[in-house]
């Protein structure tokens, strides 16, 4: 930096500042794990995004003069039965796993944090109420409630992020809610009302932020656990359409060619467990960071 | 002098699974405007209840304020409505607590947590409420307080967060400054450093404080007048001169026999209170120190527990100690 009109008062003794968030990518940074867990997803995404520029395949390309390749030079990961380029849909793919990810915890966000933090705040019948329905949600069974869902509102993209979606934040709700339990007793809490802070303003300025920490972690560890469920009801046929490429849907067509080509199994299911791991690792390297005993 | 604070016969009770806490019993007290109380009494007596109950905080349930009156600047505040009782709080009435490391929100800078009380408050807008901050905190004894007001609660020491927290109350310059034992958390040396920084700017702003503390030392120098809780009442009140030179209720006594003194050979050991205080929920019939008292008599239990003066402006509920001072050193 080059300030070179301010004359720096000579007593001061100036720190460079630190934010809280600031704090946290320091400790973030120290976890080799958790940085390899960034960098692959960053990466996938990135590969997700540019795909058409990586492969010059697109993903419902057939050549049926090429039909259950190996790898080769012009296919790297092979052909499938239709003689469509296994990278290129994979790359495609991605593009439904990391949006799958993505947006059911957007969704998730927007219903699970405010009912929580709601419930947490204002307490006693509200309260009750709010988490008996949340017990209800979270006692249905989730693959059952998803089909179900799908059946109600169809087939697009976006209802798989709806149905997956309204099924996962019961635990960001829940979670939300205890955090908000345990700080509402806290003295700055007491500060906050008692210098005369509404009970909205507490609530958005105070208990929220501070409750963020963990709802990030979870947050993460939830993506891998959408994408999963997406493979899964894929794998059952209900899933993205065809010939949209999604990973759960290449295992489970590769599951039926398993002894002529195992490629076909192998890559998809490589791809969705490293995500997963990668997206775990983060997690916990988040929660390790972000954990405000450790704060030094 | 016109009292800023009348609290009469406030009772505040918590309803839990053992029982009824009557944690502030038919409490009484009042403060004119830039007039320093304190209340004393030993952990659990009630004073941070009673003043909780001023500002309407107390936790709901368990507790509940049963009965009573707080006049603040003629209006009863236990019948304000709820959006008018805010702008009391922090406005009119602010509050500093014991423990300034977990009274400051982490997660924003110290400075923002005082503007927004100004903006509130105050109505300024964002970059007045900032230069406002800044002079309050210069003002607290925060050396290079443009900075320091853009830093975190867990950069500052203690000692620096309470001064933060005494910006923070006298930001929108309330009428009436509740500290509840602003100093016990902090290292000897500090404490007398925020006192009298809190006595000064009380006098220069003309607000009234209620000290809430179990330090008797710091009552003597800081208070003018002392309040002495037991069990959830006022057992004696009065000039703290007079409460300190002429005691008339045995917790009193006790209290201050307890209390180390630097003008007595060092070898002197401390006279405690012998044992506990008592239970709230079943507490004796009649005055509620008879277990430990040293001045016990069979004529306790029937005695009516009404404080009654017992030298102008000094009362006590021990009829043992309205007998008068020769009298007692008898028994």
């Amino acid at each position: 930096m080059t300030e070179a009109a301010a004359p720096a008062p000579v007593a001061t003794v100036t720190r460079p500042r630190h934010t809280l968030w600031g704090d946290a990518w320091t400790r973030l940074r120290r976890n080799r794990l958790a940085i390899a867990g960034g960098s692959v997803i960053i990466v996938v995404a990135l590969a997700a995004i540019f795909s058409p520029l990586i492969t010059p395949y697109g993903f419902a390309d057939q050549d049926l003069n090429s039909i259950m390749l190996g790898p080769t030079l012009a296919h790297p990961l092979g052909t499938d039965e239709l003689g469509r380029d296994v990278l290129a849909r994979l790359l495609y793919g991605a593009r439904t796993s990391l949006a799958v990810g993505v947006f059911t915890q957007i969704i998730v966000v927007l219903i699970g944090l405010p009912l929580g933090a709601i419930a947490g705040a204002v307490g006693g019948r509200l309260d009750n109420m709010l988490m008996r329905f949340v017990d209800v949600m979270y006692a249905f069974p989730d693959i059952l409630l998803i089909i179900l869902l799908r059946a109600v509102f169809g087939g697009s993209i976006f209802m798989i992020f709806l149905a997956i979606g309204l099924v996962a934040w019961v635990n960001i709700a829940r979670l939300t809610r205890g955090q908000v339990m345990s700080l509402k007793g806290r003295d700055f809490i007491t500060a906050a009302r008692v210098m005369g802070g509404s009970q909205r303003y507490v609530m958005l300025r105070h208990l929220v932020p501070n409750s963020l920490g963990p709802i990030i972690v979870v947050l993460t560890f939830n993506v891998p656990r959408a994408i999963f469920a997406e493979a899964a009801l894929s794998y059952i046929g209900i899933g993205v359409r065809p010939p949209t490429p999604s990973w759960g849907a290449m295992i489970r067509d590769g599951y039926d060619l398993i002894f002529a080509n195992s490629n076909l199994v192998l890559f998809p299911a490589l791809s969705v467990g490293v995500l997963m791991l990668a997206f775990t690792f983060l997690g916990d390297g988040l929660r390790d960071a972000l954990d405000p005993r450790l704060r030094r | 002098m016109a009292d800023l604070l009348q609290v009469r016969d406030l009772t505040t009770h918590f309803f839990t699974r053992d029982g009824e806490v009557g944690a502030v019993d038919g409490v009484s007290y009042s403060v004119a405007a830039g007039e320093t109380i304190a209340l004393v009494g030993e952990s659990g007596c009630g004073k941070t209840v009673s003043a909780l109950s001023i500002v309407r905080l107390i936790p709901e349930p368990p507790g509940r304020i049963l009965s009573g009156k707080v006049l603040f600047d003629g209006a009863d505040l236990l019948q304000l409505p709820a959006d008018e009782m805010r702008l009391v709080r922090g406005g009119k009435i602010a509050m500093i607590f014991q423990e300034p490391m977990t009274s400051l929100n982490p997660v924003l800078t110290v400075g923002r947590q005082i503007t927004e009380a100004l903006e509130l408050h105050q109505h300024m807008n964002r970059q007045d409420a900032f230069r406002e901050t800044v002079r309050l905190l210069k003002l607290v004894g925060i050396p290079n307080a443009d900075q320091r007001a853009r830093s975190y609660p867990h950069h500052l020491s203690g000692g620096m967060r309470q001064r933060v927290m005494i910006a923070m109350a006298i930001s929108c310059k309330p009428k009436l400054i509740i500290a509840d034992e602003p100093t016990t958390a902090l290292d000897v040396t500090i404490q007398a450093q925020l006192l009298e920084l809190m006595r000064s700017i009380a006098r220069d702003l003309g607000t009234a404080t209620i000290l809430i503390t179990h330090n008797l030392g710091v009552v003597a120098r800081y208070a003018r007048r002392v309040y002495v809780m037991y069990a959830g009442k006022i057992v004696e009140h009065g000039p703290a001169l007079a409460v300190y030179h002429d005691p008339r209720h045995p917790y009193t006594v006790g209290l201050l026999a307890s209390v180390p003194r630097l003008d007595e050979p060092r070898k002197t050991r401390l006279a405690p209170i012998e044992g506990q205080p008592p239970d709230l929920v079943s507490l004796p019939r009649g005055c509620a120190f008879q277990a430990r008292c040293s001045f016990y008599s069979g004529g306790c239990e029937g005695q009516a527990l009404d404080l009654l003066e017992v030298s102008p402006g000094h009362y006590s509920v021990c009829w043992q100690g309205r007998k008068g001072r020769e009298e007692w050193a008898k028994t």
